[in-house]
């Protein structure tokens, strides 16, 4: 069951609760001025905050343009898994539950009718499907629970390859059966009694974790009748050919083919309305008659253009610069959503000088984590990172809140020489530095501000006496080619980061640092973190029903993870968007505060 | 004279397969990344790689995929589909060719206005001033980064950010058809910049080169027989000067057509520079194969021309 | 783009002018070797001269840049330091500690611009170097033995030619940059750059040596050598070479600038050295984001470009002048 979120989660909203982190800013000639207001995770006066914006009371009608210089990755709900593919997604396709924009621990029923019914031994769980929800043009007839059903099906398929279908629902009944044959056959944990219902039988008492993982796009209906031929492709091509339950839809063809009418890849998407929609069966009011999106421009231009424009919106991150000149000229149109994810450094937890717990701390120790989040953009945009949990998540407070754990290399944000000495010394070298023969292998992305704050690892690592071979590639490059890629042995990857999958801890700490989520390819567990005793507290709090034990157990495993320096934070991020003076934004706070197509109006 | 054009033309074409075959093996044996785990995302498991990587053909012998690749290209012009996004390699150039076109054809001829009109007087008033603070200014533009020359243009005069707001900014510019005079004006700063740097070079070549054939004797004839300096000058004087200047000429004009990579950079322009650019990062290889065809398709028409130019005007050449 | 080079192809038929190193024309009433006639004609420059001197600062500079920088009281080229970056992080401009500013890591621009004249010279030097090494073998191979080695070898140039520079030196960088390549001899950074420029640049070396040693095999001197039985090699190096040497300096010269513009473009692309190492073309690329606000950060180390580039450009002309006065320019 949903139970209430930890109150403790919102309360850190509203800015001022836990101890204020007041960073040590250089008044001496610094242009531009202080960030002004801005104590714990809250927003600083006169920016927008997700939470705060109104849900209610848009004007109908207008066509919103969004300029994003990232393009999409995928935007078939099977396999969509970024912050810019879900803000197509979510506006188009209806997974059974969903968030309101200004929460990220609540879901409601979505394409659900009620919240998901689970069994007392957690091995079942129920979910009753609306009535009244109707494909788009060219299907045009009503969705069941078999729509369903085959949605998450193929997530197993090895044409679609659901990123996250292994993680959240391979405990079904049939699923590892399935994820082995790879052809999206039918998985017999899946059962659709009538048209209205699904019941998800599974093999070990996961429920909680299943239901939660419904508000993930794979649980978005997709008809099998018109999509099965594109899945047949390898790999499918029903990306291009999409049907939708949301609101809108891209425009398409009479056939339905989407590439190159309603989205032109590189280039643009329009949105338009579904016309088989029913606000009646949504929580969604989507005021909006249209949404065209251009792609691919520079991000400072883009940024001027819709701080000066006129119903635009950007809907991907500023540039630096923009967000600096929006929060001086331009404030009211400047949105900052808390919880976007963390920054933090892997390191090789298995080979290598930090397979020694004391180097890493010791580095923990040395990383001026200030300086790392002033070539991000400073308070404004972070918060000093110095546990793994991070803000709006349950367990973020019992985990140590904004200050973190109370141990000596965590206590210094701006890096202590003298701590991290000891700790070098503690890890066997008596000068305080290295002194061993090995040259680490640092391989960081490129651009900003990810190559600048890997040079600030880089030289961090050289004031502790180490050699480094200091390496940068292409971001998608960086994390398929070498730091997901374990049997590649990088020994430091400074410029990873994670976002959860849905408001619980678990989808924060467990991919990432757990010893049995070392994948050989796209692994996730950069530092290849394999501690037998984390892992085993990661499996019994896996198991864990009602959100107050679940956080509870999750932060006491952050703590772990803290006190075995796993991985080096930097930063909380709070993710910045902006829009034009005329365009009534609602971001998604759970979405780093993307701004939500259903819920945007033009003022 | 056929001969030597069917000669020409055939040698042409060996030299794209062979550019192409270069530029195959080149990135595929030093690849910038790994297609099939890009195209697979980052948290495909080993399975899905391999089985990306068998689709996209990566696994069959390089022989064969250099086979597959002619074969599409030479039947059906079918320069296959991106790795990375699946969009036809033929659409994503031709795209971008018109801003390309826009951005060469332009500065070209500003380029050739203003250098040769300058490198002309410049050879008449030889060590005079004018000469030397022609030619000082050419070397400066020759000796600046063009990329450079882009930012300090933009800082100085873009209607955006600039000092003085006059021409607009980087990631301004619209097709043709779509607007005819934001097309002009978003071009005018990248056609300046790029235009500078050729224009001092082809100044130079021009002064070098004129002042050459002033000093023949067939120009002492012309002055000889009473004709006008300023006839001299230009109807036998610079009519024989230009012609090693356009052999470059064209050359220069085929080596942009592929793409000014560094303007558009700066400029923000969609040209097929930058999307060669981006293919190479994400190691797309149907669109780096598209794209380096193309450009040295534009080099070899170039050079194919200059050559037939030259043996029309020159019999000896076509039995060399 | 190697804008300039293109002055150095040769007229249709590839024939190379013999430089002048007689000096018809030259008023020489006693006689002296064409080295110091040469240098005599060089000394008469005055911006020659001036550019020769700057050029010898510019060495000393970069080999001595950690006492420069010292005594310039600046910090080191790769101290950062993030008090001198405001609340968002934008750097602090010009000011007395700071002369040129500082980047957006804190680090003083001028010591970077000083440090930077290593990687530019290093590249334009040693990379012109090895290319003029490459593209004199093969030319004088090509220009002596003539028939299907020269064919290849101008087929060959050809291909090279018809690719395009700047995306070859991406592709390059790009897969060499974390592990290297070539079984790890071709290192990221300057290894990279080097082993481009002379992949790219011996092609034009390659066809002027090869149109002087087509004029040279001609002569007198060579038709004697070989009656006395010399054997191929010796009079491709005893008598040949030796009389390719200045011009082929000259031209390299001319090379020089070229090629610290190309390792400036490459690393403005993102391919070449890596931070902390400085070089102005990196600087560059790390400007442009933010160049309308941090104006220093992309005025001063373009200006050190344009001035070093400068400088091998009026010394290339002045060579070429004290070589080839018939061309008085």
């Amino acid at each position: 069951m949903f139970d209430s979120i930890s109150r403790s989660a919102s309360l850190a909203l509203v800015g001022g609760v836990g101890a204020a982190l007041t960073l040590g800013l250089s008044a001496c000639g610094s242009s531009g001025g202080s960030v002004s207001g801005s104590s714990g995770t809250g927003a600083p006066a006169g920016v927008l905050t997700p939470v705060n914006e109104s849900l209610t009371g848009g004007a109908r009608g207008g066509t919103l343009t969004v300029l994003n210089h990232q393009d999409f990755e995928h935007l078939d709900p099977g396999q969509a898994y970024s912050s810019v593919d879900y803000e197509a997604v979510y506006a188009t396709q209806r997974p059974l539950y969903s968030y309101e924009p200004n929460t990220f621990a609540a879901p409601i029923p979505d394409l659900a009718s009620a919240p998901p019914e689970i069994s007392s031994d957690h091995k079942t769980v129920t979910v009753h499907i609306r009535s009244g929800v109707h494909f788009s043009p060219p299907v045009n007839r009503e969705v069941t629970s078999a729509d369903v059903a085959y949605a998450i099906e193929r997530g197993a398929n090895a044409n679609v390859a659901n990123p996250y279908f292994a993680t959240y629902f391979a405990s079904l009944q049939g699923a590892q059966q399935a994820l082995k044959t790879g052809n999206g056959g039918a998985i017999p944990g899946i059962v659709t009694p009538d048209p209205h219902t699904i019941v998800f039988h599974l093999e070990e008492p996961k429920g909680q974790i299943l239901a939660s993982a419904l508000v993930l796009p794979l649980s978005a209906p997709v008809p099998a009748e018109f999509a099965r031929k594109y899945d047949a492709h390898k790999p499918t091509e029903y990306g291009n050919y999409l049907v939708a339950t949301g609101p809108y839809m891209f425009k398409s063809n009479g056939e339905g083919k989407v590439l190159g009418i309603g989205y032109e890849p590189g280039k643009s998407a329009t949105l338009v309305r579904n016309p088989n929609w029913r606000a009646a069966t949504d929580h969604r009011p989507a005021y909006l008659n249209q949404v065209d999106i251009r792609i691919g421009a520079d991000p400072n231009v883009i940024g001027r253009q819709v701080l000066e424009g006129s119903h635009l919106v950007q809907n991907d991150t500023p540039a630096q610069a923009i967000v600096q000149l929006a929060y001086e000229q331009h404030r009211s149109q400047l949105e900052i959503s808390p919880g976007a994810g963390t920054n933090y450094i892997a390191v090789n937890n298995h080979k290598g000088p930090f397979a020694n717990v004391n180097t890493r701390k010791a580095f923990w120790a040395a990383l001026n984590r200030v300086a790392m989040n002033k070539a991000r953009g400073g308070e404004l945009v972070t918060n000093v990172m110095t546990h793994f949990i991070y803000p709006e998540i349950p367990g973020f407070e019992q985990a140590g809140g904004l200050k973190g754990p109370r141990v000596d290399y965590n206590e210094h944000p701006q890096g202590d020489a003298q701590i991290a000495e000891k700790y070098m010394r503690l890890a066997g070298y008596p000068s305080g530095k290295y002194t061993g023969g090995a040259t680490l292998q640092v391989v960081g992305a490129t651009g900003s501000p990810e190559a600048p704050d890997a040079e600030i690892v880089n030289q961090t690592l050289k004031n502790l006496g180490f050699k480094t071979k200091f390496s940068l590639v292409d971001k998608s490059v960086m994390y398929s080619k070498f730091c997901g890629t374990p049997a590649e042995e990088i020994d430091v990857c400074p410029n990873v980061g994670w976002a959860a999958d849905f408001g619980d801890p678990q989808g924060v700490l467990d991919v990432t640092f757990n010893g049995k989520h070392i994948e050989p390819t796209g692994n996730n567990n950069w530092g290849q973190v394999n501690d037998p005793t984390i892992n085993r507290k990661m499996e019994a709090a896996e198991l864990l029903v009602g959100s107050q034990a679940r956080a509870a157990a999750w932060a006491a495993i952050d703590r772990e993870l803290v006190a075995q320096a796993a991985a080096i934070p930097f930063a909380f991020d709070k993710e910045p968007n902006i829009e034009a003076h005329d365009v009534a934004g609602v971001g998604d706070v759970w979405n780093i505060g993307s701004w939500d197509y259903s819920y945007t109006s033009l003022k | 004279m056929t001969g030597y054009v069917v000669r020409r033309v055939l040698w042409g074409v060996l030299l794209l397969i062979l550019v192409s075959a270069l530029t195959f093996v080149l990135f595929r044996i030093l690849p910038t990344a790994d297609p099939a785990r890009l195209r697979a995302g980052p948290n495909a498991g080993p399975r899905v790689i391999a089985e990306i990587r068998a689709n996209l053909g990566l696994n069959k012998p390089l022989l064969t995929q250099f086979w597959l690749y002619m074969k599409g290209l030479f039947l059906h012009f079918d320069l296959g589909y991106s790795y990375y996004s699946g969009a036809s390699v033929k659409s994503l150039v031709f795209d971008r060719l018109p801003a390309t076109l826009s951005l060469t054809i332009g500065s070209a001829i500003i380029w050739m206005a203003i250098g040769l009109p300058i490198g002309i007087l410049s050879a008449l008033r030889r060590r005079s001033r004018t000469d030397r603070g022609a030619m000082g200014a050419a070397l400066l533009f020759i000796s600046a980064p063009e990329y450079w020359l882009g930012l300090i243009v933009l800082y100085l005069f873009a209607a955006d950010i600039g000092q003085i707001k006059v021409f607009p900014g980087a990631g301004s510019y619209t097709g043709l058809t779509a607007d005819p005079q934001k097309w002009v004006t978003s071009l005018i700063l990248p056609w300046l910049v790029l235009a500078a740097g050729f224009a001092a070079v082809y100044a130079r070549l021009m002064r070098g080169s004129l002042i050459e054939t002033m000093g023949e004797d067939y120009i002492r004839t012309a002055r000889a027989k009473g004709l006008p300096e300023r006839r001299v000058v230009l109807h036998h004087g610079v009519r024989a000067a230009i012609t090693p200047i356009l052999t470059i000429f064209a050359l220069d004009v085929g080596v942009l057509l592929g793409g000014a990579v560094l303007i558009e950079t700066v400029f923000d322009i969609p040209g097929i520079g930058r999307l060669n650019y981006a293919a190479i990062t994400h190691a797309d290889f149907p669109i780096i194969q598209g794209t380096v065809l193309l450009a040295a398709l534009f080099i070899v028409v170039a050079n194919i021309l200059v050559d037939i130019a030259y043996a029309y005007l020159d019999p000896r050449v076509r039995y060399s | 783009m190697s804008v300039g080079a293109a002055e150095l192809l040769p007229g249709a038929g590839g024939r190379v002018d013999l430089p002048d190193l007689a000096g018809a024309g030259a008023l020489a009433t006693r006689s002296m070797t064409p080295l110091q006639l040469f240098w005599r004609r060089f000394r008469r420059d005055r911006v020659a001269l001036v550019s020769l001197g700057f050029i010898v600062l510019i060495i000393v500079v970069a080999i001595a840049a950690p006492l420069v920088v010292s005594l310039l009281g600046l910090p080191g080229p790769s101290v950062q330091n993030p008090n001198l970056t405001n609340a968002f992080g934008s750097p602090l401009g010009p000011s007395a500690a700071h002369p040129f500013g500082v980047d957006p890591l804190g680090q003083d621009v001028a010591s970077r611009v000083i440090y930077g004249t290593r990687v530019s010279l290093i590249v334009g030097i040693v990379g012109t170097a090895v290319a003029t090494v490459l593209g004199t073998i093969v030319g004088l191979l090509a220009g002596y033995y003539r028939g299907w080695t020269d064919t290849l070898l101008s087929r060959m140039v050809d291909v090279v030619l018809a690719i395009p520079v700047l995306l070859l030196g991406l592709g390059l960088g790009a897969a060499c940059e974390v592990r290297g390549c070539l079984g790890g001899h071709v290192q990221s950074g300057l290894g990279v750059i080097i082993f481009l420029i002379a992949l790219v640049n011996w092609t034009y070396i390659a066809r002027i040596v090869r149109g002087l040693v087509l004029s040279l095999r001609e002569q007198e001197f060579v038709a004697a050598a070989r009656s006395q039985g010399a054997s191929d090699a010796r009079i491709m190096g005893r008598e040949i070479l030796p009389n390719l040497l200045a011009p082929i300096v000259v031209y390299a010269s001319l090379l020089i600038p070229q090629n610290i513009l190309l390792e400036a473009a490459l690393s403005y692309l993102g391919v070449g050295v890596r931070p902390p190492t400085a070089s102005w073309g990196q600087m560059l690329a790390a400007a442009t984001p933010i160049f309308n606000t941090a104006w220093w950060y992309m005025a001063f180390p373009g200006i050190a470009l344009l001035l070093t580039v400068l400088a091998f450009n009026l010394l290339g002309d002045g060579l070429q002048d004290a070589l080839n006065p018939r061309i008085a320019r």
